[in-house]
């Protein structure tokens, strides 16, 4: 099942000599497909669509960093089971054995009609097919106190890399008996379990390292995902250190103060050691800018992903608001697979198959304590729609929880293969 | 907690049995005034499903025994044999030839709207809405019966939230259809919903007051399950490999195409066969991991074999 790599590139050149160009190419040769954001949709589409098109497709990849840091398995580099470079992946493979134009830098606008993409550097880039995968950005104003100035006092570490490690530093300084704040976000949002597994997290390293410490969070959701299991998780590992405010309780009508280090909770302020403010989130803000969104998402058409205002403009993951599947890497890889599928049919005339998608989000609450919740989803005229699913039951076993974090972790290295190649 | 219907329905071979006795009297068409005539003798049957229900509903079929089936089974096969000799009057309707578990049409939740209508009276849906004459319905889908708080439930719902009923689209479609028949002692008068589609485009419509997927993924559903039907020549299907390969980008999330098994076993180089009866283990949870059972239990027989075939070809 190994791509010979070396014959692929090989095959690429000579295919691309002998090969006529394909029609759909407006007159310039090969179609051309711009990918911009490198995570779990976006490098997959890219990969998808260079490997499977075997040189018909000329890609463009555009994503900022030089390294991307997965957001999945960032809460386990804060609880201390993984080091930040075990998340940490480069786009050399996509250049190198995929054929894929690497392009690190900012896409600031798109032009729909000349069907350009305009980068920060100066130059634009042409396109047949856009696929916009930029993940989150946060909505202005949405935690009163709080703008991305105040990152560094109080970091978000939503996006992962530099605001991680900044985060687990500040963990590790905190003082003994010190007060951990986060300020979650509302629905909807990026990982609806991961603000749960980051206290996981948080909770596992303060437990061995500063244990009359306090987890305070403050969340304007009634109810969040596996919220039975992790709060089965934190009573069983960590008894009494999690407090959790919800919006009966005044969790949504919180103010913060990056300057005091205070969070004034309905009324009641509290001085924190670390406070995580993870604000209200919304579409990347390209999406905004190519003119894709109502509201702070992108609606798209379930069966590939083309967006409702434009149907040369895809987009995918955290960004794209599709139906029912839940903002996540998973999520995003599958629905780039589905979108790949279809936009090289579209290009090249290969076959276009039935979309099908499936997510699953695992946990890890404390050490080979693991859980995970998934579903499959169809494409139906109004949205991506959940048809089947389950979750980890409470009170399973040790063996069962450790086969579901060691299940994670297989997980992790196919997923970062998958979209890095 | 098991769904009321995964308890009561499926592997004991009694999903005609428990609910036949009582559609018997739901046939649609019929007469309302023939209806209300057997309705003592009616009422004697309804006691007897209720037991049985009870009985049923008691077994954890996750843990059950194999004595504790059969048992269960002659239970069965004894009430059964007494339905067959049921009154007068109660003898003389048909059996619904209709499957007694609705099938789920996809909903339409505008025109459930509409439909909500016939129940406004006593139940409000949507911000604000309390209990009135029946329980508000905000939340409904994925909730225990019975279990809005400061609401009179009859003893029936009490009792069905005992044995484990959850409010589902099933469990709710079921309800919605007949609700006496479904729980004789239901304070709900509601003479039923009789047509599967208006079922759907109502239950469309309470379900935009639930918990959504796309913010707690283990809410429940909200499209039409696939078809998990088994074809007994499973193994005589010729896969198309190139839809093969789409379908393999799903496995690749997980299994490492390099070959790799740390954590998740590798896929690569599996004989076919040995491929396609896994699978198959898996789609029909003879196999035990759950993800598994979610991916291959939406794969039909044809995409097993494309997957098959799609692997063999790249052994060449």
């Amino acid at each position: 099942m190994k791509l010979n790599r070396r014959s692929f590139i090989g095959s690429v050149a000579a295919a691309s000599a002998l090969a006529a160009p394909m029609v759909q190419a407006a007159g310039h040769g090969k179609p051309r497909v711009v990918v911009v954001g490198g995570g779990a949709g976006g490098a997959t589409a890219a990969r998808y669509i260079a490997k499977d098109s075997k040189g018909e497709i000329d890609v463009t990849l555009i994503e900022p960093t030089r390294k991307y840091y997965t957001c999945f398995f960032s809460n386990l580099y804060l609880g201390g089971f993984k080091n930040i470079e075990d998340i940490g992946h480069g786009y050399g493979t996509l250049a190198s054995d995929y054929g894929v134009n690497v392009v690190h830098d900012w896409a600031v606008g798109v032009d729909r009609d000349a069907k350009t993409v305009a980068l920060a550097g100066g130059s634009s880039v042409p396109y047949d097919k856009l696929i916009l995968s930029p993940g989150i950005d946060f909505v202005d104003g949405a935690v009163p106190g709080w703008d991305i100035s105040a990152q560094n006092a109080m970091p978000h570490a939503y996006k992962a890399g530099s605001q991680s490690e900044l985060l687990r530093a500040q963990l590790m300084a905190m003082p003994e008996g010190g007060t951990y704040v986060m300020v979650a976000p509302p629905n909807p949002f990026r990982c609806p379990p991961g603000p749960y597994e980051r206290i996981s997290m948080v909770a596992h390293y303060l437990k061995a390292n500063n244990p009359t410490a306090k987890i305070i969070i403050a969340d304007p959701k009634p109810k969040f995902s596996k919220q039975a299991l992790f709060e089965e998780g934190w009573n069983n590992h960590y008894g009494g250190m999690v407090e959790r405010i919800g919006p009966d309780f005044g969790g949504e009508n919180v103010e913060v103060d990056p300057g005091a280090m205070t969070v004034n909770i309905d009324g009641e302020v509290i001085e924190a050691d670390v406070c995580n403010v993870i604000p209200a989130m919304k579409a990347g803000r390209i999406a905004e800018l190519a003119g894709v969104t109502d509201g702070n998402w992108a609606p798209v058409n379930a069966a590939d992903l083309s967006t409702k205002a434009d149907p040369d403009i895809h987009v995918l993951g955290d960004a794209a608001q599709q139906g029912d599947m839940p903002k996540s890497g998973f999520s995003a890889n599958s629905q780039a697979k589905v979108c790949a599928n279809a936009v090289r049919g579209a290009l090249t005339g290969s076959r276009v198959f039935p979309a099908k998608f499936a997510n699953t989000c695992w946990s890890l609450i404390d050490t080979n304590d693991g859980v995970k919740v998934g579903a499959t989803y169809e494409a139906t005229p109004e949205k991506i729609a959940k048809v089947d699913g389950f979750i980890s039951q409470t009170g399973e076993s040790a063996e069962v929880r450790k086969k579901t974090y060691e299940e994670s972790e297989g997980w992790y290295t196919g997923i970062t293969a998958d979209m890095f190649g | 907690m098991p769904r009321f219907s995964d308890v009561i329905l499926p592997g004991l071979g009694v999903t005609g049995l428990v609910l036949t006795g009582a559609l018997a009297f739901s046939t649609a068409g019929r007469d309302r005034a023939e209806f209300e005539a057997s309705e003592a003798a009616l009422n004697a049957v309804r006691a007897e499903l209720d037991a049985a229900e009870a009985r049923i509903a008691e077994l954890n079929l996750a843990t059950v025994t194999a004595e504790e089936l059969e048992d269960a089974m002659e239970r069965l096969a004894a009430f059964e044999a007494r339905l067959a000799a049921r009154p007068e009057g109660v003898d003389e309707a048909e059996p619904d030839p209709a499957p007694v578990v609705s099938v789920m049409l996809a909903g339409n939740a505008e025109t459930g709207e509409t439909l909500f209508r016939e129940c406004r009276a006593c139940h409000q849906v949507g911000a604000g809405a309390k209990n009135g004459v029946g329980p508000h319905l905000n939340l409904l889908f994925g909730r225990a019966a019975a279990s809005v708080p400061d609401f009179r439930y009859s003893d029936s719902l009490k009792r069905a939230a005992a044995n484990g009923l959850e409010w589902h689209a099933d469990t709710l479609s079921q309800y919605i259809e007949d609700p006496r028949t479904f729980a004789s002692g239901t304070r709900m008068s509601y003479a039923g919903m009789k047509d599967a589609q208006d079922r759907a485009d109502l239950l469309a419509y309470l379900r935009t007051f639930s918990d959504d997927p796309s913010n707690i993924p283990e809410a429940d559903p909200t499209a039409q399950g696939t078809d998990h039907e088994v074809d007994p020549e499973i193994l005589a299907l010729k896969g198309d490999p190139e839809y093969g390969e789409y379908l393999s980008s799903e496995c690749t999330t997980c299994h490492q195409a390099s070959g790799g098994d740390d954590g998740i076993p590798s896929i690569v180089l599996w004989p076919e066969e040995s491929f396609v009866m896994a699978m198959h283990a898996y789609k029909d949870q003879v196999r035990p991991n759950q993800v598994m059972q979610m991916i291959a239990g939406r794969l039909s027989n044809d995409e097993i074999a494309a997957l098959a075939a799609y692997f063999a070809d790249l052994e060449k």
